[in-house]
């Protein structure tokens, strides 16, 4: 019996710590593992016996590239719970910040991290060297990103300024108007990043994937909504348990996430375009027209295109927002405890992140569970590899690895919030 | 009567104070808060490194200061002249971040947004958890504070020819 290994032993240019398994027996792929080795982080026994009015500044610590979904969903729960609706321009702030963290998240994948596989170098220094501008551009909309991230958040790694109820503090609206013209330029960075990711070289490659995302009744989603899919779901978020179930696998740190009813699925911007092109303003539907995504897109390669359009969203939409804003009276809402359970669900750049707590009288948590985007993407992940890697099986391992490579990174996996995530290894036997 | 300054100089201290002496880069900073002329700006980097390629941009001289990974001593100081010799690219600077501080400087001179002069002191640490500092790292901080000090006056009066003179005896060493 012919056997053989190919092993990525680490896994460059994703977030945090994973290796990828290949077991290639007499000349067919046998089997795929994403092997997730990052130390479990112990987030969920942690939150216990913690305040309420802890949990987003404990939470932001899940991750230094997307803390804001972390706070988002926790918030949200916490409010659940505690019957306390954020309406107006505190919900309209959330959505701001949330604007950008997708723009500095989206724009250091698509073209610090993901844009070099399509066009063969081995990193973003090696294709500064011959694209410069691209780079150049890709640092000022994370800049962006970022000043948004601090306006409103005080800092843009781990924020300090969100609460449960709203913000700690509010900005004045004169403190937008130099992100507002950051923010236009920005919005034509992105679009010329459209523009040229569109002209990439894609793998002739698809398949029929299970989309879920939320859906909201006439926005693009970031904070709420229902949770549906391109099948025949359609649920609120408190019902996340009656269709999905997470179960521990051998070669992962990270629990699998799968619908109960027909295994994996996909989240994150391929899922959130499919379900929610209509409510993409007309100027970036026609834009995705001119991209060739009009139609929608299977082809996970093709994320990163989808990825461009969706800063190119957050750009327009962080600029109606501040285009609109009167600065509220209160910074927050009031909140009283009581004991309940909340459930908070929100699109993080990687996809929905679903939060549920238990709350005592008081307001400390009893338990916590927090679903990441990543844990959710791992058997797609790993059916990706197959699909991607079977047609490839007589290639030299270095070509099977560097396809692995490039398919795990259409997921922009962020390994060290799912952990509960990378090496290449092929076993041919 | 003394010159006025020439060159625009940044300094720059990286690194996270919640994480042990990774937050030595920061307490140099806080230490040189008020000893430096008006006109040399002071920034903190805790954790996107890559806003260091667009915090430099227009300044003629930076100085970093990061911890490093211990090797043999902690507390030891380490100064590189970005002119005359590259930071070691495997295991010395540490950085819990995506990008290091070695491939930061990189990118940003393929990108000619690099300074022409770049400063690196790197303080050996002992431990990376907690927020308790090794008290050799920050006496090592303090140390570092008057190096730095004395390295911007240098750095802010030398003239850009100086400087290029600089570089090029230090190519020609190597070339023979």
């Amino acid at each position: 019996m012919a056997t053989r290994t190919i092993r990525v032993g680490y896994l460059a240019r994703v977030e945090g710590e994973g290796a990828l398994d290949l077991h290639i027996s007499d000349g067919r792929l046998a089997r795929a593992e994403l092997r997730i080795f990052e130390p479990p982080r112990l987030f969920e026994a942690l939150l216990r016996g913690r305040s309420y009015i802890e949990t987003p500044d404990i939470i932001a610590r899940i991750c230094g590239i997307c803390p804001i979904a972390y706070q988002m969903s926790a918030v949200h729960a916490i409010e659940n719970a505690f019957g306390v609706t954020v309406g107006g321009q505190l919900r309209a702030l959330r959505r701001l910040i949330y604007c950008g963290e997708w723009i500095e998240s989206h724009a250091l994948h698509v073209v610090m991290l993901h844009a070099p596989d399509f066009l063969g170098y081995p990193d973003a220094i090696a294709m500064a060297r011959d694209y410069g501008d691209a780079v150049r551009s890709a640092l000022a909309l994370k800049k962006t990103g970022n000043e948004l991230l601090r306006l409103l958040g005080g800092r843009e790694i781990h924020p300090v300024n969100v609460r449960p109820g709203g913000f700690y503090r509010v900005p004045e609206r004169s403190e937008f108007r130099p992100i507002t013209e950051q923010l236009m330029d920005a919005r034509d960075r992105a679009i010329d990043l459209v523009r040229w990711v569109a002209t990439f070289p894609f793998p002739d490659f698809e398949r029929d994937y299970e989309f879920i995302a939320l859906r909201h009744a006439d926005e693009y989603p970031f904070n709420e909504g229902r949770i549906v899919s391109n099948r025949d779901l359609d649920i609120d978020i408190a019902d996340y348990d009656s269709e999905f179930e997470e179960r521990h696998v051998a070669h992962s740190t990270a629990l699998h996430s799968l619908l109960k009813r027909r295994g994996a699925y996909l989240v994150g911007p391929l899922a959130r375009y499919a379900l929610n092109f209509d409510r993409l303003p007309a100027a970036i539907q026609a834009l995705a027209a001119e991209v060739g995504l009009a139609d929608g897109c299977q082809n996970p390669f093709r994320s990163i295109v989808v990825r461009a359009l969706e800063i190119v969203f957050a750009c327009e939409e962080a600029l109606r927002l501040i285009g609109m804003y009167e600065r509220p009276e209160e910074a927050s809402v009031q909140i009283e405890p009581r004991a309940a359970v909340g459930f908070g669900c929100t699109e993080a750049p990687r996809g929905i992140c679903w939060h549920r707590y238990e709350f005592e009288a008081d307001g400390t948590i009893r338990t916590a569970r927090i679903v990441p985007p990543t844990s959710q993407n791992q058997l797609s992940i790993e059916a990706d590899l197959i699909a991607v890697a079977a047609p490839l099986v007589s290639e030299p391992d270095d070509v099977i690895r560097g396809r692995c490579e490039q398919s795990i990174r259409n997921y922009d996996p962020c390994i060290s919030c799912s952990t509960h995530f990378l090496k290449l290894s092929v076993r041919r036997t | 009567m003394k010159e006025a300054p020439t060159r625009r100089a940044l300094v720059v201290g990286l690194g996270n104070p919640d994480r042990g002496d990774d937050g030595v880069g920061r307490l140099v900073m806080e230490k040189l808060a008020g000893l430096l002329p008006a006109d040399v700006p002071i920034v903190q980097i805790a954790g996107n490194i890559l806003d260091l390629l667009t915090e430099w941009v227009g300044f003629d001289a930076v100085i970093c200061v990061d911890a490093a990974a211990p090797l043999t001593t902690p507390g030891r100081i380490h100064r590189f002249d970005l002119a005359i010799s590259e930071l070691p690219r495997n295991a010395t600077i540490t950085s819990s971040h995506a990008v290091s501080l070695t491939d930061a400087i990189e990118l940003s001179r393929v990108l000619h947004l690099a300074p022409r002069d770049i400063i690196v002191f790197a303080i050996e640490g002992a431990s990376f958890t907690g927020a308790t500092m090794a008290p050799e790292v920050a006496a090592a901080a303090v140390e570092v504070v008057g190096r730095v000090a004395a390295e911007v006056t240098k750095l802010q009066h030398i003239s850009d020819k100086l400087a290029a003179d600089k570089r090029d005896e230090a190519a020609n060493s190597f070339a023979s």
